[in-house]
């Protein structure tokens, strides 16, 4: 499945809408658009993740380094995970450093 | 580039001559030795002009200068990855200094008079060079593939070294393990190792994010923090006095030395990763348990790691859940202890997500359920219920190439 994640930017938040598959093949693309998200002046961090099908642990370690290069205070939120994809960020306890909601729109 | 040097009939050349000249000569002499000729002015040059010509070989006035030529060479190396890279060689018009300039830069050459039998063996030769330098030049990146592969495989030598040479043999236990990395190094491991004097076990089964080299490095630092750790903590056999009736379910002397090492071994590596690696983002989840081999206890942390399973005599299972997050990845990190029991005819398997994550050639991953039905079956050595389980993950995966590093560790009380 091909992966995608398409920033889109308001006033204060930054929405990543991510798809497909994030593992070590998508790793480094979707660093790109983190470290392009950080070098800009946004106050919250919106991942969108209703259509990301899976997240192997070296897609985590990319939400580990979204969380790293973020400025601290900046919310991380995740929304819309599937089933899966929660399991595993809640299994390596990333879930104490990120905000869980339902739906990308809530 | 084909091989006969003088050129085919089916051969093409692209001349680019100076603005306002035509290299009638040059032209006519290519003409009747049977090459397609395509002439191009200097100032035409536009990337777009000469992406649409795929030539053999480039003749070039010299009067375009290194730099442009630079370009030109960089354009036709880029496209399609090189491979249909044509000679490039600069012609004299007037400009003998221009020529010069040219040579002494590394092109190849052809000058007046353009006579076609002149120009058939200067073209010859030019081929000859131009050829002998690809050649040397895919020697050069074959021998660098080579000494790197050579490194990569002995990175593998070592880091299987950091594993177990023989599982230690244990009267009433059996112990097996499945071990296969995606790439040549892994970022799995797994640890087998006797504690207080030969009445503990430690088990460990750890998975560094990522794979490939990156998380081979830095599987060898958790390893070796996380065993030097345990063994520093666990040299001695336990001190506590058995001085009162152990109240039910309060842990062993082997238990409760187990808890303060394992708290020790976990909490410590955790404190050094983030320390020390926090920028580097690499993080593990580490399943450590300490076993009490005469009485079947077992106290654990599951750093964030897959649930191991224990599968008791009566049959269902148990998963050992989390008692904290993943290792090295948050910098306050608690973790607290879990306890089960191993009684006979009980089998605990110990696996990373390479195993549920397994696909087939559809992308559909082994799963839970396939896990659970094989490890579920009661009765079986750990040797058996190892060699079961890697079969049904080969037979789900079959040609499907492997994504993700494979390990399994096995236990069984007889």
């Amino acid at each position: 499945m091909t992966f995608s994640a398409d920033p889109e930017f308001s006033s204060i938040t930054a929405t990543i809408r991510l798809s497909g598959e994030l593992d070590s093949g998508s790793a480094p693309q979707f660093e790109q658009v983190i470290n392009d998200v950080a070098s800009r002046d946004v106050s919250r961090l919106v991942l969108g993740m209703e259509e990301l099908a899976y997240l192997s642990s070296a897609g985590l370690r990319c939400l580990v380094f979204a969380q790293q290069k973020m400025p601290a205070g900046v919310p991380i939120i995740l929304t819309g995970l599937q089933p899966d994809v929660a399991e595993t960020i809640r299994l390596t306890g990333f879930d104490r450093r990120v905000q869980i909601q339902g739906r990308a729109d809530a | 580039m084909p091989d006969d040097p003088a050129g085919q009939a089916e051969d093409s050349v692209l001349i680019i001559c100076q603005e306002g000249r035509t290299p009638g000569e040059l032209h006519r002499a290519l003409r009747s030795d049977g090459f397609q000729v395509e002439v191009l002015a200097a100032g035409e040059l536009s990337p777009g002009a000469v992406l649409n010509a795929a030539p053999d070989i480039v003749m070039a006035s010299a009067s375009l200068g290194l730099q442009r030529l630079g370009m030109l060479e960089e354009h036709f190396a880029q496209r399609d990855a090189g491979e249909r890279m044509p000679n490039i060689i600069v012609f004299a018009e007037d400009d003998s200094t221009a020529l010069v300039d040219c040579v002494v830069g590394g092109f190849d050459y052809i000058s007046p008079p353009f006579l076609p039998d002149l120009l058939r063996s200067r073209m010859s030769s030019c081929g000859d060079r131009f050829r002998l330098q690809a050649l040397v030049g895919k020697m050069a990146a074959e021998a660098s593939l080579r000494d790197y592969e050579q490194q990569l495989s002995i990175a593998r030598e070592i880091q299987l070294g950091f594993l177990p040479d023989v599982l230690p043999a244990l009267e009433g236990w059996q112990i097996a393990t499945v071990f296969r990395p995606a790439k040549e190094v892994a970022g799995d491991f797994y640890d087998v190792f006797e504690l207080f004097s030969g009445q503990g076990l430690g088990l460990v089964v750890a998975d560094v994010c990522d794979k490939g080299i990156g998380a081979a490095l830095f599987m060898a630092i958790f390893r070796t923090l996380l065993r030097h750790t345990a063994e520093q903590a666990g040299a001695q056999p336990p001190w506590r006095a058995e001085a009162r009736p152990r109240k039910s379910g309060e842990p062993g002397p082997t238990g409760s030395a187990g808890a303060g090492l394992l708290l020790a071994a976990v909490a410590g590596t955790n404190r050094y990763m983030v320390r020390n690696h926090l920028r580097q983002g690499y993080f593990a989840t580490v399943f450590f348990g300490i076993l009490d081999l005469s009485s079947g206890e077992l106290v654990y942390i599951n750093g964030g790691h897959n649930p191991p399973v224990l599968v008791p005599a009566a049959g269902g299972y148990q998963l050992l859940q989390p008692t904290g997050p993943a290792v090295g990845m948050l910098a306050d990190s608690t973790f607290t202890l879990g306890q089960s029991r191993l009684s006979p005819g009980d089998a605990l398997l110990i696996y990373t997500d390479g195993v549920t994550e397994a696909r087939d050639e559809q992308g559909e991953m082994f799963g839970m359920n396939r896990l659970l039905a094989v490890a579920g079956q009661l009765g079986r050595t750990a040797e058996q219920l190892t060699g079961l389980m890697d079969q049904a993950v080969r037979g789900h995966t079959g040609y499907a190439e492997q994504a993700d590093d494979i390990t399994m560790l096995f236990m069984t009380r007889h």
